[in-house]
Order: C-alpha cells, then structure tokens, then sequence
C-alpha cells in the first residue's frame, strides 16, 4: 500500500541523484577517453582527447549540479532529506548554513569533489600536452570521489553514502511508526547543527582545508604523468607552482584550524596533536620537502627520484589521512574524526589503488630516471636543501607512525594505546626537528649551489648569528626559558628570521618580488618562534584557592588548573582580580560575564576588559563551552568555562542573613591577643581603640566610638586588616561592620564589657553554597601574535614566489 | 662511503628510534581488572558511566576533583576519581575512556575522553524528538 505523504519535495532528490549517477559515468567515460587519448601519437585534438574533454565538462558541471541541490535543500529546512534532518534545523541561522553542508562526510567529499573540477578546468586550459596524462589522473579520482556518494547496492555491497536519501528511507528509520504518517513532516525539526561548527571559523576553514587536499592532487598527477610517459624532465617545472599553492593553501588551511580551536574550542591551545590535526599536517610537511627537492632538480638535475617520491607521497598522505579520519578507526583516540559511513572499505581501496600504481610506475622506471646522485659537496646549497627535505620527512614519519597507532593494532592486533602524555612525546621529537629545519633556513640560502666558500658564507651570516644570539640572551631571562631545547629553538627560529631579512637585503638589494622564498622563510620562522613563546611560556593563571590543601590528595593532585568563582564574589588571579558578575542568556548561548580588574597605585581597583566566554545549550549533542579571550599586541588572556549549573540558582539573598550573601559563622567574646577561627581564616583582635575618626564615621563628640583593629590571615598566608567599630549615636547601638571583600569575612563589633575590657564579636562568612557560581580557566599565551603574523608574511611570501615561478617559465616557453 | 649513505643511514636510526619511543611511551588498552593487578601503571579504560550512582562533584569545595563510577567492557564497576573540572555533559556521553593509574582500588584519572552520542549512530525516533520539543 502507498503511502501519500504530505508535504515533500521530492523534485530536487530525483534531480540530485540523476547529477551524482552522471557525474560517475562521466568521470567514468573522461579517465577511460584520456587514457586512450595519452596513448596516441598526436596528443591534441584526437577524439578520444575531445571526448575525454567533453566528459570532464559534463562531470564538472554534474558535480556543481549536487552541490547546488544540497544547498537548495538546506536552505529550504527539507527534513524529509535525512541529510538536512541530521545537520541543520529551522533555528540555524542562514550564515552557518554552509557548514552544514559540510559537516557531514558526503558533504564534505562533494567539496573536496568541487575544488578537483575547479582545478581540473584550470588544467584543461593552461597543461597543453600533459592534458591527458594529468587529466587521466584526475579523471579516476573524481570516479573514485563520485562513487562515494553514489549510495547504491552493487549485489550486497552498499557503495557510498547517498546525501539526498530520504529520512524515511534511511535504513536505521525504515521500521519507525512515523514512517507510516503522512503528515509527519508538518511538526518535523531537523537536528541541528554541532554547536562546535558554529562559528565562523568554520564557514572558511573546511573550504580552504579541501581546496589545499584538491591542491596535492595536482603535482602528483603531474608526478603520474611524467612517470607514465618518461617526461622525466618536463614534469617538474608546470608542477612546482602549484605545489606552492599546495603548501600556501594547505599551510593556511591547518594554521586556519588551529585558529578555529584557540577561538572556539575549549582546550586552551591552537595545537593539541590530535590525530585529526597530524593528519592534515603531515602531508604538508612532505609536501614542503617535495616543493624543496623540485628546486634542487630544476637548479641542478639531481634528485629527481626523491622528488617524484615525496610528491606521490604527498597525496597519499592525504588520501591515508582521510582514510584515518572517515572510517571510524580513530574512534577511542581523537574527539573529533567521523565515525565510520561504512565506507572504510572504499577508502582503502581508494588508498591502495593509487599505492599500487604509483609503485609500479616508480619501479618501472627507477633506471630511466637518472640515478639520484645527490651533490656530494657539503658545501653546496642543494645539500642542505636535501637535508632539509629529509628532516621534514623524517618528522612527518614520526607523527605520522604515533598517529597510526590504531592502524598498527588492526594489523598486528595489538593494544596500544596513544601516549597518556601526548603532548610531551610529540614535542620531544618534534622540538629538536624543528631546531634543526629553522637553522637550515637560516643558512641554507648563503650557500651558492654547487659549491661555496664556507669561510665567506660563515662571514655573512655573522651579523644574523650576533642579533639572534643577543635577542636569545634577552629572552631567556625576561621571558625565563630555562630549558635547552626551548631556547635552542628560540635561537635557531630568530636566526632564521635575521638571515633572511639579511638575505633580502643583501643579496636581493631588497627586490621584494624576488624575495617569496626569503619572506616565506621569515613567516615560517616567526610560527615558530610564537609558538614556542606561547605555549612554551603560557601560563596557567587560575589557580585552585579552595580551602583545601591539594597536596594532601597526593601529589597526581598538583595541576589544579580550574577555579570557582561565586557570583560577585572578588578572586585574584595573577596580576588581574576577577569578579563574575552575571549571566545573559540570548537563545542558545549562555555568555557569562566575567570581569577583570587591576590594582592602581592607590589601591583601587579599575576595571581593565570584560570577558564573555560562552556556554551553548544543545539538549541532544551536548553544550559546549566556548572561550573568550582579550587581546593584546604582547599576550591574549584566555578564559573559559569547564562548569556551569545551566539552570542558575536562585539568586541569592533568600536563605541568608543580609542582602550581600553574609552568613554569620561564628561569634566570641575576645580580649586582646584571643584568635577566633573562620573557616579559611584566622583572625587576631590586635587592639582596641577610642580615637575613632568622627568625620569619616558621621558621628559627632557626644556619641560614643571604639573601633577595634583585627589581623585577618587567610590560607594563602595572605594578612589583611579589619576595623570594625562600636557606635552609639544618641540612644542608638549602631556599629559599623568592616568587610573584607576579598576574603569573604565580615566582623561585627556587637558590644564591649567595660568590666574586664573584652568585646563580643560576630565573625561571618561569604556563603557561597547557593550561591550561582562557574569554574573556569584561565591561560595567558604571551606573544602569540607572532605566530599569526608570521602565518600572514608566509602567505605572501608564497604568493610571491608563485608569480615570481609562472612568470620564469612564461619566459621559458617564450 | 658516500655522504649520502651516512645520510640514509642516519635517517634509518632516527625512524628506529622514533618507532621505539613511541612503542614505549604508548601506554595500553586494559580492563579495570588488569589495572588494579599493576597498581601505578598507567592504563586507558573504556567503559560506561553508571548513572544510578551518580557523579559526585562539589566545586565549592573543590573545583578540581569529581568522583564516579564506571564500568568497563567486562562490566566490572570501579570508582573513578578524575582531577579536573566535571566535564560538561559528563552525564550524556556513551562511552568513555579514562586515562591514569589505579592506586588502593580507585581510579586516578588524569584524562578523560568522552564519546557523545554519535551523529550517526543515533537511531532516535525523528517524530519523537519532534514531539518532545513542541510540549
């Protein structure tokens, strides 16, 4: 029997689907037609070049066709398209629409998918004869990327993940009585999008990200190419800008990341290792030493085997990485990988494919290409390039193998677990690898290819060595960088800055459009060395200041790095005293104002910046807390909020004894020299006086004063003064009670015996038990401006060297 | 011997060295039982929060401390206490892996992964959690 069912547009599904079934075959069709059309004498304008031409445009336009459905579906709130149901809801604002489209996985390919037609397009016009090579290339991987969302049953295997496949027919709602309602759809809301890809960040890394994945295809097809048809020689120059583009957009890409989760994750960094991160960043480092050993070859002919291999590498990183990310095998080791689509097999197969014909090719042709006779000349620049290149990869297959661990317990069915202490294993591998890569770049552009005179090299470095020898001295004791690695690499990086700003200058006369490399190079050294001040220097600034002492928990007990703080209640924390004031509640977001003061010379306080770091409710994905943090040009001061009730309580004020949330704790009667103790106090009445000041205290000579100073020592040890004062005004007892805000201790002076001269005293306290209160954390990140800064000047240093590169072989074709 | 061959060379040991600290820095998948067998070896437990005994956390007291209980893939229940703040949403997470030592019968944590509800493998009723939002 069928169902009517009320209210859907099915249009835009059938349509959907007819462009994925079109943009496989056509895929299909062009990587089976460039194959032939690589194989006739006259490479252009063969038929088979035409067809596969043809089809690479119909796929192109196929593959933007999905594109625009999926959008039309989002943007329209089509729930009865179990994508759309999964990602978005009717509350998403429009501006994060986009990342639903890519939140999940076959979004995500489709854009990975869009950026390789786009370039693909780009090929077609600019390769002239390696079109059909290098598009065969690209042809299988758009069959492999479009099978991916086909979503169809080849006898029992299920091939790809469908985006357009209706809620009712998705297999885990299939058997749910709401299917069997027409009208399901009237009261149907969709999901909602993961609070964490709400933000801005992530309308703009996901996209930058993929189109620096698409952008390694590149060289590798040009790699694949020149391997299949022994062009050797011509290969090299057309792919070495765009692996520069590789290494600009991909570089952007990652550092981009690590923005996104210093701005709005809560894991107080940019970097963390996750294996999500290490699988963008691997391909990245190869890719780098690839683009440096390409150089070596254009400049000297030699190596040419090392660069087809690292830029076959390259792209089978990325594909490995994905695989990593997307088939669920990460699962216990990272928060943030996909779980498993059931297309882990696809991946592999995807992964293996080009494994296969890429080694092959390799092996073919590993006498054809002239034997990789590398310089032996250690005086020579290609050398230290080599080494570099090596370093990188070194570093990247050190990452890369404590990343695989997973991988590595699937084949060999171990039980590794990662590293408890991730962060220190990597750093202890990677800190001396980049002490090493930052001196290479320091030194390596001094160096004349072929052969150079060491003395006179060593000479002009000099001025380099001396500056960052003297910046490092300076640092190392304002900053306080004890330790040798650190301060190894605070050298090296700072070096690395010198010479090249040296080399610009010197050797360029300071040609800025010759100088990408130089600039790169600068950029590269300042991501590091903010880096290294900023993590290496960051500092923990909310302390735990409860009443109990941590150390007698044990010492696993010492990284107490979140504190509480009640609702107008006044911490120190560092230079800076915080003050929680309240919260504002707008939608789903939960901004907690927190306020941060400085003491002035006088004493006071004054108000320096406001932080709102938020918490957003999502009842079925979890809330998520979200940091704030101000910036400065020398240090940002980060905070945000581990714990928060998300229902406030009531405010307080019912269940005490005055408007201020005091509770009295105790009281005594006390003579000079008596202790009375508070529950985080002690406090020593000091001495009793009559000379009260009438003017301050608004009473004049016929009524009676005494004022009594108290010592006040909290469990810091920290000793504060208190004066209350016992007053009768005519007829009137009325004392003045001294607060001491600070520690949330109050003393009231209630009366005095002048028989024996002891005074009666109420001591109360803060009470912060129901009171509203929030745990946070807080992180200063001195200098990470250094770090962004540097990431803008690589950018333009590559841009640079990109034109300067097309512009030379301009010339060389002319 | 060529330079290049020290260079290759070199290369390998570094590898070798750097698969090596990794083997040795990995710490290891265990059951609660195993862990309570090697007291003060670190370990990663996967287990399941149990929800009837809840999660203790007193932040006025101690920001950095919670205690609860969990019980791993061969349903045995320890007590965990994990030095940190309660993380949020402690309650809704499906599984999760704890990362420390076991020390006189409880669970130091120093690390706690949480895995929320799957986006995917969330087989919740659509009608029904439409439903739920409109009362």
């Amino acid at each position: 029997m069928d169902i009517q069912y009320l209210g859907e547009h099915l249009l835009p599904g059938q349509l959907g689907n007819l462009f994925l079934v079109l943009s496989f075959t056509a895929a299909l069709l062009s990587s089976i037609a460039y194959f032939f059309a690589s194989n006739q004498n006259q490479l252009e304008n063969n038929s088979w070049h035409k067809i596969g031409r043809a089809a690479f445009y119909i796929h192109g336009f196929s593959v933007i066709a999905v594109m625009v459905t999926l959008f039309y579906i989002i943007f329209n709130h089509y729930f009865e398209y179990q994508y759309v149901w999964q990602h978005s809801s009717k509350s998403l604002p429009v501006r994060y629409m986009m990342s639903c489209f890519w939140e999940g996985q076959e979004g995500s390919f489709l854009l990975w998918s869009i950026w390789h037609v786009v370039l693909g397009f780009i090929l077609i016009k600019k390769t002239g004869k390696f079109e059909a090579p290098v598009m065969t290339i690209f042809s299988t991987v758009q069959v492999f990327l479009s099978s991916m969302l086909l979503g169809i049953y080849i006898f029992d295997y299920h091939l790809g993940s469908n985006p357009f496949i209706l809620l009712r027919e998705h297999p885990e709602f299939m058997e749910l009585p709401f299917v069997k309602v027409p009208e399901y759809l009237t009261n149907l809301d969709g999901r909602g999008l993961n609070p964490l890809l709400q933000n801005y960040w992530m309308t703009i890394h996901p996209p930058i990200l993929f189109l620096g994945f698409a952008s390694t295809l590149v060289p590798f097809a040009y790699a694949l190419a020149g391997l299949w048809k022994k062009q050797h020689a011509e290969w090299v120059a057309p792919a070495l800008p765009w692996t520069y583009f590789g290494v600009m957009i991909l570089g952007t890409g990652i550092l981009m990341g690590g923005a996104w989760a210093y701005e709005s994750l809560s894991f107080g960094g940019f970097w963390a290792w996750d294996p999500v991160e290490n699988a963008s960043l691997v391909p990245w480092l190869v890719m780098v030493g690839g683009a440096h050993v390409m150089l070596i070859y254009k400049s000297r002919k030699q190596s040419l085997f090392t660069a087809y291999v690292l830029m076959i590498l390259t792209f089978i990183l990325i594909l490995y990485s994905t695989f990593l990310t997307r088939s669920g095998i990460l699962g216990n080791t990272s928060v943030h990988a996909f779980t498993d689509l059931g297309m882990s097999g696809q991946l592999l197969v995807y992964l293996l494919f080009y494994v296969f014909i890429a080694a092959v090719l390799l092996i073919i042709n590993y006498k054809s290409i002239n034997a990789d006779n590398v310089e032996d000349n250690s005086t020579s620049r290609e050398f230290w390039m080599f080494i570099g290149a090596l370093v990188l990869l070194v570093s990247a297959f050190q990452i890369t193998f404590t990343t695989s661990i997973p991988v590595i317990n699937k084949l060999f069915g171990s039980n590794l677990a990662p590293p408890t202490k991730a962060v220190e294993h990597y750093n202890s591998w990677q800190i001396p690898f980049a002490i090493i890569v930052a001196l290479l770049m320091a030194i390596t552009q001094f160096f004349k290819y072929k052969q150079s005179d060491l003395k006179t090299t060593l000479k002009k470095l000099m001025v380099s060595i001396i500056i960052a020898a003297v910046a490092t001295t300076i640092a190392v004791f304002t900053l306080e960088i004890y330790n040798g690695f650190l301060i190894a690499l605070f050298f090296t990086s700072f070096f690395a800055i010198t010479s090249n700003i040296d080399y610009i200058f010197k050797v360029l006369n300071g040609e800025i459009r010759k100088a990408g490399a130089s600039i790169a190079h600068i950029g590269f050294g300042m991501i590091l060395l903010g880096a290294l001040i900023a993590t290496g220097k960051s500092r923990v600034i909310s302390q735990n200041t409860s009443g109990i002492d941590i150390s007698k928990l044990g010492k696993e007990f010492n990284n107490m790095e979140n504190i509480m703080l009640a609702k107008h209640d006044t911490l120190q924390m560092g230079e800076y005293f915080l003050s929680y004031k309240g919260r504002r509640i707008e939608g789903v977001n939960h901004y907690f104002d927190i306020e941060y003061f400085k003491r002035n010379e006088k004493g006071k306080y004054d108000l320096v910046f406001t932080l709102s770091p938020i918490v957003q409710t999502n009842p079925r994905m979890g809330n998520s807390a979200e940091p704030d943090t101000k910036h400065y040009w020398y240090k940002d001061v980060y905070t945000h909020i581990t714990y928060a009730e998300m229902e406030p309580p009531e405010e307080a004020g019912h269940n005490h004894d005055d408007e201020n949330g005091y509770k009295k704790y105790a009281s005594a009667t006390m003579a000079i020299g008596d202790t009375i103790f508070g529950s985080k106090s002690l406090i020593v009445l000091e001495n009793i006086y009559k000379e009260v000041d009438s003017l301050k205290h608004h009473f004049n000579g016929n009524d009676i004063a005494v004022g009594a100073t108290f010592k006040i020592i909290d469990i810091h040890n920290k000793t504060t003064f208190a004066k209350p004062i016992y007053l009768i005004k005519g007829n009137m007892v009325s004392p003045i009670d001294a607060e001491v805000e600070s520690m949330g201790v109050k003393l009231s002076f209630k009366n005095i015996h002048p028989d024996n001269g002891k005074i009666d005293i109420d001591l109360s306290e803060k009470d912060t038990g129901s009171q509203e209160f929030i745990i946070l954390k807080a992180i200063v990140f001195p200098f990470i401006n250094i770090l962004w800064l540097g990431c803008i000047i690589m950018i333009i240093g590559t841009v640079l060297a990109i034109r300067e590169r097309l512009k030379k072989s301009r010339l060389n074709i002319a | 011997m060529k330079k290049i061959h020290i260079i290759i060379l070199v290369v390998i040991a570094i590898s070798i060295a750097a698969i090596m600290s990794t083997v040795a820095d990995s710490s290891t998948y265990a059951t609660f039982n195993v862990a309570v067998a090697n007291e003060g070896d670190e370990y990663h437990v996967v287990g399941k929060f149990v929800k009837d005994k809840g999660i203790e956390y007193n932040p006025q007291q101690n920001a950095n401390r919670c205690v609860f209980y969990l019980k791993d893939n061969e349903n045995k229940e320890l007590k965990v206490i994990y030095n940190g703040a309660k993380p949020q949403d402690f309650e809704m997470s499906e599984q999760i892996v704890v990362t420390g030592k076991a020390e006189d019968g409880v669970f130091i944590a120093d690390k706690i992964l949480m895995k929320c509800p799957s986006k995917y493998n969330n087989t919740s009723d659509p009608s029904k959690t439409s439903t739920s939002k409109a009362s």
